[in-house]
């Protein structure tokens, strides 16, 4: 007799109860790595000005010196409370770098995944519906490209063309400074911001700032979504039930377009969230590069200074999205397919 | 379920839409990628600046770095300045300073002065700010500067004197000359005692200070916005705002000054960079005395640097030209002592001692004299991203020279700053690259942390007769002894080659056409003041 399978509830709540642990080694990982590398913030910042005996009073009086466990119970207290902490070398709380630019990287990410999925589900299905030809051959080696290529030289690339060559578009920041300094910000995100100022040259400025570094981390993402859709397509074409639409005398176009293709982008929207992780470390990249004062770009200048707190919080903040996306996931996935259980 | 995927594709290809609508509009306005509006004339322009700097603070009493610093010249005053184009102290919120002791400095203050939230200045304001600065003593501010005033983070209250709201007194346990210099520095900047925490820092988005302009601004690693002070005391600014754009590297920078995005791009191009901007359409390069230096330091305990003929037959192989022009075209000169050229007392002891250009025949005499075999085997340690990228051509020449003569087989070794600056205190570097950026324009500070116990990097160089000089220096306000004990520890210092000066950096700009002023304020205190800048 076959053992019955648990109920969704029990996996949901399951599911959850591993949240935690997940969290804890993530951020005891980030602790210790974080203390394992060389420096401090004080030595970053002055060690090419005062003697030694100097930078290691100030270690001491900033608490650097204390040891490890106490240092690691003070960060995990902290984090149980939702308190991240203010940043050791600007005195800016986490959160609000969290809000600030967790903001832009938002915008960003949202408008890379727009061009992603445009990008990705357009050319895979088309590959995956002109099966080895030589269109097909093309997308597929496009795919393969802008997923093999770094976020960082792809972005180079693309500011020598359209920003130094052509000069058709800005090649970094969120918006040009003056437009920076007049938008008032109520959400953070500038799109939005300056449709609220309702300006639209402002407007406009924004959306070239944009274009470039979306297509950038777009265009990686779309490469993974190339070769998905294009293999899904081919599997749904080979179905049964496409056969017998075909038997039936549907005409082709109908067949491809309202059978084949709509099923072929099912498992893609599992998949899609498991692409979160691989758009935040991208962002990173993508906003060094482009100077777009995102999360990303923050934790780089922060990693430079040593600065523990900033670090942790926003590693910390990165986990933290990408386990409930995971989560999320899983739910659905396992709401969809009764199979899926513990 | 139909309707949701149909409605889910024609979201994407809206949106796909909407992206191209907007890469079309790139495509025709493109070419007016200036972006400042800027307009007016010059009393009204608003000046852009690139900059790969970062800010840290802007409350005096936790900067000690140059952006910081030059924001808070030109949001704040201190007692004293240095003005464009000198190098000494001359008074500024004070109208006179002076000496009544070696150890009493009294300034009188001017009057009718107002911070920017309309509070008048007095000298309870001065003697706040010392003290908190010294009380707060941040763990990346300037407070050991006031050593001569009081200990870091302790205030015993005898320190200053204020015996009327326009009169300040300092008391020193120590004769130093350089007070007034230290005075003119960014950490001795006042700030109100009515809104400044005593023991705490204040927010860096509300600075209020004295000076030419406001910070109305400030989003860290994005942008800084000054606006002008129309109830500034002084001359005012010749623009109405300045914004600081920051940027992460130097390409993006590059772009930006290219682009029209910024009008100054001001620290820190690369010397291929500024060599590639030259003579472009549109943009000017300018260059002014700079007093930043780099250097080479032995630990004299550690063989082979512990002896005096290897540091000396080094000195006469190093050629500094070349560096200067194989490694950074030009953007920096050869600098032949640990005082640049440019400050009072500066004179080239090492081109006196060894000449201007390598000579091996001497340094094979050294070793020889010293009956030191050849090669010497020594280990070079070197840093590559935190004295600039060029550091990495600057060690890989140095080694070239030295093994050019047959004297010295070379190991360079580098580690990134954040180990390297542990490493370099720890007595294991024999021989490594350092830097000196000035807190105050004067011999005394690339003097005085150099050399007394062994130097602030541990290099253990002890010399009686140097310790002797720095004192007289340092007691004397006497220009002609203290040039005097200048030059004589210059000289001593070139004899022994604990060190050995390589260049001196100049401050460079490049600038779009239209824009004034970046010269005038290119001068050895390195302060950049905007108010002087102008735009057609």
């Amino acid at each position: 007799m076959a053992k019955p399978t648990t109920s969704l509830r029990t996996y949901a709540l399951t599911r959850l109860a591993l949240v935690l642990p997940m969290l804890w080694i993530l951020l005891t990982l980030v602790f210790f790595m974080m203390r394992v590398a060389p420096g401090d913030p004080v030595t970053a910042a002055l060690g090419g000005r005062l003697p030694e005996q100097e930078l290691q009073q100030r270690r001491h009086a900033a608490g650097y010196d204390k040891p490890l466990i106490v240092q690691y119970v003070d960060y995990l207290g902290n984090v149980a409370r939702l308190n991240f902490g203010t940043t050791i070398t600007d005195d800016r709380p986490v959160t609000d770098v969290i809000i600030e630019n967790g903001s832009a990287t938002l915008e960003l990410t949202f408008w890379a995944m727009v061009v992603a999925l445009s990008v990705g589900i357009g050319l895979g299905l088309l590959a995956g519906r002109l099966r080895d030809s030589g269109a097909d051959v093309s997308i597929r080696m496009f795919g393969i490209v802008v997923y093999a290529m770094p976020a960082f030289f792809l972005g180079f690339l693309a500011q020598l063309l359209f920003g130094e060559r052509l000069g058709w578009l800005p090649t970094s920041g969120r918006a040009s400074p003056e437009v920076q300094f007049l938008l008032p910000t109520h959400t953070h995100l500038y799109l939005i911001d300056a449709i609220i100022y309702g300006d639209w040259a402002t407007f406009k400025d924004v959306v070239l700032h944009l274009i470039l570094p979306a297509a950038t981390l777009g265009l990686i993402i779309a490469g993974v979504l190339i070769r998905l859709v294009r293999v899904n397509v081919l599997q749904t074409m080979k179905g049964d039930y496409i056969e017998a639409a075909r038997a039936r005398g549907i005409d082709e176009k109908s067949v491809v377009y309202r059978h084949a293709f709509k099923n072929a982008l099912v498992p893609v929207v599992t998949v899609l969230g498991l692409q979160v992780a691989l758009l935040m470390s991208g962002a990173v990249l993508t906003e060094t590069t482009f100077n777009w004062p995102g999360i990303g770009f923050e934790l780089v200048r922060y990693l430079n200074n040593r600065d523990y707190i900033a670090v942790q919080g926003i590693i910390t903040f990165f986990a933290l999205i990408v386990i409930f996306i995971s989560l999320l996931i899983d739910f659905v996935n396992a709401w969809i397919d009764p199979r899926v259980r513990y | 379920m139909r309707t949701r995927t149909s409605r889910g594709l024609r979201l994407f290809v809206l949106a796909a839409a909407v992206v191209a609508l907007a890469a079309g509009c790139g495509s025709s306005s493109g070419s007016s990628s200036g972006g400042s509006g800027g307009g007016g004339g010059n009393s009204d322009a608003t000046i852009i600046m690139g900059t790969t700097d970062t800010a840290i603070h802007f409350d005096p009493a936790n900067a000690y770095d140059l952006h910081s610093w030059n924001i808070i010249y030109n949001v704040y005053d201190e007692l004293m300045t240095i003005p464009p184009g000198g190098n000494k102290p001359v008074p500024s919120l004070a109208t006179s300073c002076g000496w009544d002791d070696p150890k009493t400095y009294t300034c009188h203050l001017r009057s009718g002065v107002k911070f920017q939230n309309g509070d008048p200045l007095t000298s309870k304001d001065v003697e706040f700010s010392f003290q908190r600065s010294i009380v707060i003593n941040g763990d990346q501010g300037a407070c050991y500067l006031f050593s001569s005033l009081a200990t870091c983070g302790k205030w015993k209250g005898n320190e200053i004197s204020t015996p009327d709201p326009q009169t300040v007194t300092f008391h020193l346990t120590q004769p130093d000359a350089t007070w007034p210099f230290i005075l003119a520095t960014g950490a001795a900047a006042i700030v109100p005692s009515s809104v400044y925490p005593a023991t705490k820092l204040q927010p860096d988005d509300q600075p209020i200070g004295t000076g030419p302009y406001k910070l109305v601004k400030y989003q860290p690693g994005v942008q800084t916005v000054l606006e002008r002070n129309d109830a500034y005391w002084g001359t005012p600014a010749k623009n109405a705002r300045v914004l600081i754009q920051y940027y992460k590297d130097t390409p993006s920078l590059k772009l930006a000054i290219q682009g029209g995005d910024v009008d100054i791009a001001f620290r820190n191009l690369t010397p291929t960079d500024i060599s590639s901007l030259r003579g472009q359409s549109g943009l000017q390069v300018v260059e002014g005395q700079g007093i930043e230096i780099r250097y080479l330091v032995f630990n004299v305990k550690l063989p082979p640097s512990d002896q005096l003929a290897v540091r000396r037959s080094i000195a006469y192989l190093i050629d500094r030209q070349s560096i200067a022009h194989n490694v950074y075209n030009d953007t920096v000169q050869p600098l032949y002592s640990m005082v640049p050229a440019g400050l009072f007392g500066h004179i080239d002891s090492y081109k006196t001692e060894y000449g201007a250009t390598p000579n091996p025949d001497l340094a094979k005499k050294e070793l020889t004299d010293a009956g030191i075999n050849t090669p010497v085997p020594i280990t070079i340690w070197w840093t590559p991203t935190h004295y600039g990228g060029g550091s990495a051509d600057e060690y890989t020449e140095i080694k070239r020279e030295l093994e050019g003569s047959g004297l010295f087989k070379v190991t360079l070794k580098s580690e990134e700053w954040d180990q390297y600056a542990v490493d370099r205190g720890k007595d294991i570097f024999p021989a490594f690259q350092l830097g000196w950026f000035p807190d105050y324009p004067d011999a005394d500070d690339y003097s005085a942390y150099f050399y007394p116990n062994g130097g602030f990097w541990n290099g253990h160089y002890d010399n009686p007769q140097i310790d002797k000089a720095i004192d007289q220096e340092k007691a004397s306000t006497d220009p002609s002894v203290r040039e005097a004990a200048f030059a004589k520890i210059q000289t001593l210092a070139a004899k022994d080659a604990p060190t050995i000066p390589i260049w001196q950096g100049k401050q460079i700009a490049v600038v779009r056409d239209g824009v004034s002023g970046v010269q005038e304020t290119f001068d050895p205190a390195y302060i950049f003041r905007f108010w002087l800048i102008s735009k057609t």
